[in-house]
């Protein structure tokens, strides 16, 4: 068992015994919250939150199906069939829509769109860039053997670091990603230069750097082509982060469906300590920073910056009230700036080439570039990093070929499932903030599900608002209940027979989940319904027989 | 205790020594519960790993009735390290020097010796309350019921007079009261020594002033305490006896002794609300009202005055016990009880105490006064020794390790320790009656260390023979290593489980308190 | 004095405003709006609120408009900052109040509650009525949002104190969180999510086999009657008002305030004083439960003497105060004052103890008495 002296032990410890019993036994938990000083309720509570935590035996191997909105257009309930002698239980979306259906069985993934097609296929890399700007997350992603240290040398990596530490001030640091214009590129947009002067000013130590590889959004997928192809650029972004804000510790915060890039990511991170670019000595300038992986177990919410604290912290994983925020009182109750792995990876770029060059990589005023998770109903899926601003026609139909022949766009989601739909004419927005807003909808960690006209949108909804309800929290009323209810509605298990008052409940239940819900989950759900309205009403009225 | 139950939140380090809070004191408990999750640190020292000791960050195991030995290896090590509050100790105290001077030979090794604690954990727990910036000690009876209580009272006096965690908020000696209203006894006068408000019977202006009152002569001497009043009914020198609200027989260790005795009085009433053990050996026995049934005060462990009040009429014929206490002194021809009501006798005691001179019936009634409360408008006392000690400066008392009354032997190899539970209060006169607590703890069982339990060939859930030089009891053996090897506990709640037959090795020489903590037992499997 | 004064112009000084419904207020460091709001009188509803714990955020009722922010916010984890503009009611408020009443109400009753009925026997506990007074308060007549109920009562835990009804659960996490905050035992936990979220114990077992220690503090603030006072509810059907009276637990020497509760002559039950000055609220097992020994049958109900064949038998009072006084005073003249002893009670209040030492002292010249602080 791995000790617990190193920080945010309860995963780990977690893990360990579910690696070694096939499931978490009551002997097991006694003995951790024992260890840990964790009281029994509370750990019983928190494991029964993660879906991937078995209680029953053999339940750690049992095959876990993704029946994620792509996958249950390929084909997953079939999947699940099939591997229902096995004990097949279904997970949410695993992040490979690119190439479905991924079944984890024991420590692997397998994808194949039938049970004799299931094998272990490495990540699929990014398309070649169809555009004509310029790359900045992806530039090298393509070259062989960027993900070993010597690979990613080859091509400038570790030199960001390495000057910033000899030459640059912390506050130059902050400055030059300050003028970047970068965001936080998992959803939130929060001004990446701000939240670190924030996290430098406050005061407290250690702190702490926290890289979100949780990559849970349903559609979502580009951070595990970085995290396969490029994890060094993550070390290189992480320890940068750390030196512009005084930390010196960090944790990257992977999902558990992502067992393979586990194993990447720790051989990296080894090989940057043995090259001196983490650890106690960065560079031979002193600088200190380390950094440890920690594997989820299942659970959405856990993208949630606060609640992902929590779940470092070995707390249950609600998300927490705000303000404070985690840049004053995050990991420990410590100054903390949690960063996204795609942000993190624009790091060493920007301060290699300068924030002029990365603000120009955007089209109009907008800064930058943005990747793109594009599957379903399309030709070519697959991740695609485009200058935010670029028309979304553009994407859909000259980078990724448009719909199957024959076919049309029906609609597309946003922001994976959380942007709700768009639709119709509103198809014609532009790739960023401002234009996806003005619409109801928003870019957030850039998923884009097809959906083309052969699709019943009303399932496409239900299912939708099934996984909402399904990874709520449960902290607060709206979310807990509205999502329940919305999903019932979509169902039409319960709820009013006649249109017009099941529009009104949901319309109600939307209205106030959007206004009252804690964190975000509970304000986006309602976009689903909202934007099956708004563009589907026909879809609605047929449901009902209308 | 000199601070009130709010501090308990405050101290940065908790020393907890002999209580048993978090069974016996629950609510009490919650409050240190709090500070810890403030970031205090505790240092438990207790023979038992009880509840407390797993929350604690240093436990000190120590062997039953050591305290002494473990607090001046403490002592020692505090002046060692240079952790004395000097200012505190010239300002503040007197008589350091021929302490400091006796603590320099025990170190903490030596104590080790004695009391089976880790040296080194020793000096960590002297460091730990020595560097306190708010240092609190907590303890009930497992620092009293030995024949050293006042030498282990004394030592943690010396502690804290050493390193002035004295008369401030989070700080100070904190003994918790058992009972509801034990502080309250004494407060009233229902001691030997002392007229209401601890006046000393002996002090001269004290005997002129309730010789005024009663309008005859009082007694100039001290009497005798509960212990020597029941031997001497055995000598058959106390000829009759009032006992309110306790069942001597039972609850007194050496109950064939306590038995004997009450059988030898000429006379015996006893005041009660369930017929016992000791109603039965009794002349006349009264009914008195309970609680719920009666208006009157309390005061608890804080020296917090507080109302209880009457909520529904009395079962049967019972009466108050002030009523009862009354007619009796009537019909003896004794003035000054011409009572109306619980009112007129609470205001009376106000009127001689000066403790309670600020008080009144009235101005109680929300309970937001400690006391001393010397005049009326003062907002009373929560902390006590703020400034100055009750008589001048704290006195150090040079105090030496004593055994045991009885230590084990060939004969009787196990050390049995008693106390409380949760679930249950004293004889169970209460709780025992009060549906549902017997489905929680249905009977009583001793605790043997699972290793014992193995090594003295005695049997998890089965039955064991449990021997003193006084007596006999057979008891339920339950495995849990709560208890260390070679120590067993059970509590005294049982009416059929009557451990404190087998009690009763010896008394503190001072308050005659009885060493119930401690007595060396045989145990057979039957 | 002159401390005191500074200490006020100190608090005078640094002391700010907002503007609550229209009106300046003033605010001390670190209020929340909800605690301002209260402070004057708006009623703010709340479900998950209890100002013994941490404010929580859950329920969401308590949602005030703030200017410059796009969405409401909880009063109750919000703390005031200088020249806010609050609204603690508008309209658009109270619509999102009263859905969430109707989402909750429904996920409580599954549509099951009629006219804003639900009933809920006050014995079930102190704050068991809020549910139900919300629903009244806001019209909710549990039909809409009809759909699954969630929480799955615990009919196999048969401990005689804690009714575990989840039926009724809303999951505010009340009970869990004054187990951990205030009585520090962290025996009750949440399991699952979403819908699903279920009050628990360690492994899901039984209470008697988790680390409650049965001090009734989760019964007691839970706001809908899902935990209630098993022993209390016994007298759900004994006729009668239920009366309070405001009292000190007889056990420890906490001295902790209660609330006695009694139907006509009969105590019933025992709720905790939250503005008792030693307790704040916390009891334990003993004082929340064992209050039934009172009007046990086994009380003295008539005095007793011994009669000359050695027996025991009831008396008059007037025969039995005689016969007691005799003793006494044949004692005093045979035998001196000094063969009379006394012992007082230690559970007793003041007037027994008072009158015991007086007795003796005053009656025959003695201080021969003691109490039972010895044993």
């Amino acid at each position: 068992m791995r000790t617990p002296n190193e920080p945010a032990p309860l995963l780990p410890l977690l893990h360990a015994y579910h690696d070694r019993d096939g499931m978490l036994t009551d002997d097991a938990l006694r003995e951790i919250s024992a260890t840990l000083k964790i009281p029994l309720a509370d750990l019983y509570g928190t494991v029964t939150f993660y879906h991937f935590f078995a209680r029953e035996p053999g339940g750690r191997d049992a095959p876990r199906v993704c029946d994620g909105p792509i996958c249950k257009l390929k084909g997953c309930d079939g999947m699940l069939d099939a591997l229902a002698a096995e004990g097949a239980k279904p997970m949410p979306c695993a992040g490979r829509c690119d190439e479905p259906i991924p079944v984890l069985r024991g420590g692997e993934v397998l994808t194949g769109l039938s049970v004799d097609d299931l094998r272990v296929r490495p990540t699929p890399l990014p398309p070649a860039y169809p555009g004509d700007d310029e790359e900045c997350v992806f530039a090298h992603i393509r070259e062989p053997g960027r993900a070993t240290l010597d690979g990613y040398r080859a091509n400038g990596g570790y030199t960001a670091l390495e000057s910033a530490l000899r030459d640059a001030s912390p506050g130059a640091v902050i400055e030059t990603i300050e003028a970047s214009g970068l965001a936080g590129r998992g959803g939130a947009g929060f001004p990446t230069g701000r939240k670190w002067r924030a996290v430098a000013d406050a005061a407290g130590s250690p702190k702490t750097i926290v890289c979100n590889a949780d990559e849970g959004e349903p559609g979502c997928f580009k951070d595990r082509a970085i995290m396969d192809y490029d994890p060094h650029a993550i070390i290189e972004g992480m320890v940068l982060a750390g030196f512009a804000t005084g930390a010196e510790r960090g944790f990257i915060y992977l999902r558990y469906e992502y067992p393979k890039t586990l194993e990447i990511l720790e051989r990296a991170i080894a090989e940057a300590e043995s090259a001196g670019m983490l650890g106690d000595d960065i560079a031979g300038t002193d600088t200190e920073f380390r950094l440890y992986v920690r594997r989820g177990a299942g659970a959405y919410i856990c993208g949630e910056e606060t609640s992902l604290l929590n779940s470092l912290e070995g707390k249950h994983p609600f998300p927490r009230n705000r303000p404070p925020f985690p840049v004053t009182h995050g990991f420990e109750d410590l100054p903390t700036a949690v960063n996204n792995v795609e942000t993190l990876a624009s790091v060493a770029p920007i301060l290699r080439n300068g924030a002029e060059w990365y603000r120009g990589l955007g089209r109009g005023e907008h800064a930058g570039t943005k990747l793109i998770s594009l599957s379903g109903d399309i030709q070519r899926p697959g991740n695609y990093e485009v200058p935010i601003g670029l028309p979304l026609r553009t994407l859909l139909d000259d980078w990724a070929g448009g719909p199957q022949p024959g076919r049309s766009i029906q609609a597309v989601t946003m922001a994976g499932l959380s942007g709700g739909f768009l639709g119709g004419e509103d198809l014609d927005a532009t790739l960023d903030e401002p234009s996806l807003r003005g619409k109801g909808s928003f870019l957030g960690a850039g998923g884009i599900m097809v959906f083309d006209d052969t699709r019943d949108m009303l399932e496409v909804a239900h299912g939708a608002m099934r996984f909402f309800a399904h990874e709520s929290c449960g902290k607060c009323f709206p979310c807990r209940i509205g999502t329940q209810r919305l999903t019932e509605r979509l169902a039409r298990d319960a709820g009013p027979a006649a249109l017009d008052a099941w529009r009104e409940e949901v319309a109600d239940i939307g209205a106030t989940m959007k206004a009252t819900s804690a964190c975000g989950l509970g304000m986006a759900a309602p976009l689903i319904t909202e934007s099956l309205l708004r563009y589907f009403p026909d879809a609605v009225r047929a449901h009902f027989g209308d | 205790m000199s601070n009130p139950l709010s501090d308990m939140e405050k101290p940065d380090v908790i020393f907890a020594i002999g209580t048993n809070m978090t069974e016996c004191h629950p609510v009490a408990a919650t409050r240190l519960k709090r500070a810890l999750r403030n970031g205090a640190k505790m240092i438990v020292a207790d023979p038992r790993r009880i509840p407390l000791a797993e929350m604690a960050d240093l436990y000190l195991p120590l062997r039953v009735g050591s305290d002494v030995a473990l607090l001046l290896g403490m002592a020692h090590v505090i002046a060692r390290e240079g952790l004395i509050d000097q200012e505190f100790l010239e300002t503040r105290t007197t008589g350091s020097e021929q302490f400091l001077a006796h603590v320099a030979e025990f170190t903490p090794e030596w104590a080790e010796s004695i009391c089976g604690v880790p040296a080194a954990d020793i000096e960590q727990a002297a460091k730990w309350y020595g560097a306190a910036e708010r240092g609190a000690i907590y303890y009930t009876l497992g620092i009293t019921e030995h024949i050293c209580g006042v030498d282990n009272v004394q030592s943690l006096c010396n502690l804290v007079l050493m390193t002035g965690n004295i008369g401030r908020p989070g700080t100070g000696i904190n003994p918790m009261r058992g009972q509801n209203n034990i502080q309250g006894a004494g407060d009233c006068g229902a001691i030997p020594a002392n007229f209401p408000g601890f006046q000393p019977v002996t002090d001269p202006a004290n005997q002129a002033k309730f010789e005024k009152l009663y309008g005859k002569k009082v007694d100039l001497e001290r009497g005798i305490t509960k212990v020597r009043a029941l031997e001497r009914a055995a000598e058959k020198t106390m000829k009759a006896m009032l006992i309110v609200g306790e069942n001597t027989a039972v609850s007194d260790p050496d109950r064939k002794h306590c038995e004997h005795a009450l059988t030898s009085l000429d006379h015996l009433v006893v005041i009660d609300i369930f017929p016992n053990e000791t109603t039965a050996l009794a002349d006349v026995v009264l009914p008195a009202t309970a609680w719920g049934e009666t208006d009157g005060v309390y005061t608890n462990t804080e020296r917090r005055v507080q109302r209880v009040r009457q909520a529904v009429p009395p079962q049967g014929e019972a009466r108050p016990e002030w009523w009862i206490i009354a007619q009796i002194a009537k019909r003896c021809g004794i003035p000054g009880f011409e009572y109306e009501s619980a009112k007129d006798v609470f205001n009376e005691l106000c009127s001689v105490s000066p403790i309670y001179r600020g008080l009144d019936w009235d101005r109680i009634d929300k309970g937001e006064y400690h006391w001393p409360v010397p005049e009326a408008g003062h907002p009373g006392t929560p902390v006590l020794h703020e400034t100055e000690f009750k008589n001048g400066r704290g006195v150090f008392t040079v105090v030496g390790y004593r055994d045991p009354a009885e230590v084990v032997d060939d004969d009787y190899p196990v050390w049995l320790t008693t106390g409380r539970r949760l679930q249950n209060y004293h004889t169970r006169t209460m709780t025992g009656r009060a549906s549902g607590i017997d489905y929680l703890q249905p009977e009583e069982f001793l605790e043997v260390h699972p290793d014992n339990v193995t090594a003295w060939g005695l049997e998890d859930g089965g039955m064991c023979r449990m021997s003193s030089s006084r007596g006999s009891i057979e008891i339920r053996v339950r495995a849990t290593d709560k208890s260390p090897r070679g120590t067993v506990f059970c509590s005294f709640g049982f009416g059929d489980v009557r451990v404190n037959d087998l009690t009763g090795s010896g008394y503190d020489p001072v308050t005659e308190t009885a060493e119930l903590k401690v007595c060396p037992v045989r145990l057979e499997r039957v | 004095m002159t401390q005191t004064s500074d200490a006020i112009e100190a608090r005078t000084a640094s002391q700010t405003t907002i503007v609550l419904d229209g009106t300046e207020v003033p605010f001390c460091d670190g209020e929340t709006l909800y605690e301002i709001s209260r402070r004057h009188r708006k009623e703010v509803p709340t479900l998950c609120y209890d100002d013994r714990l941490d404010a929580f955020g859950a329920c969401r009722l308590c949602v005030v408009e703030v200017d410059g922010f796009r969405n409401p916010v909880a009063s109750c984890t919000t703390k005031a900052t200088p020249g806010m503009v609050v609204r603690s009611t508008s309209e658009t408020l109270e619509r999102h109040r009263k859905t969430l009443m109707e989402l909750v109400v429904s996920e409580n009753t599954g549509g099951s509650a009629r006219n804003g009925n639900i009933d809920v026997d006050p014995l079930r506990g102190l704050k068991s009525q809020e549910l139900s007074n919300l629903a009244t308060r806001y019209e909710v007549d549990g039909t809409r949002f009809a759909g699954a109920t969630s929480g799955k009562s615990r009919q196999d835990d048969g401990n005689p104190f804690i009714l575990r009804d989840y039926d009724k659960c809303i999951s505010c996490y009340r009970c869990v969180r004054v187990c951990a905050e205030r009585e520090g035992d962290y025996a009750i936990s949440v399991m699952n999510r979403g819908f699903h979220t279920q009050i628990t114990t360690e492994f899901d077992s039984k209470l008697e086999d988790s680390a409650c220690t049965f001090c009734g503090q989760c019964v007691q603030t839970c706001p809908t009657g899902a935990l209630a006072d098993r022993k209390a509810l016994r007298d759900a059907e004994t006729p009668g008002e239920l009366k309070k009276t405001r009292t000190v637990c007889p056990y420890c020497g906490v001295g902790c305030s209660v609330d006695m509760l009694s139907k006509g002559d009969k105590i019933v039950g025992i709720h905790p004083a939250m503005d008792g000055p030693a307790n704040q609220g916390a009891l334990c097992i003993k004082g929340q439960y064992a209050f039934d020994f009172i009007q046990h049958p086994d009380r003295l109900q008539t005095p007793m003497i011994r009669a000359s064949n050695g027996q025991l038998v009831p008396a008059t009072w007037d025969e039995a105060l005689d016969r007691a006084a005799a003793g006494f005073l044949a004692a005093n003249r045979d035998h001196g004052r000094h063969s009379i002893y006394a012992i007082a009670s230690g559970r007793a209040p003041h007037e027994s103890a008072y009158s015991v030492q007086k007795f003796i002292r005053a009656g025959f010249a003695s201080n021969h008495v003691d109490n039972c602080s010895r044993a």
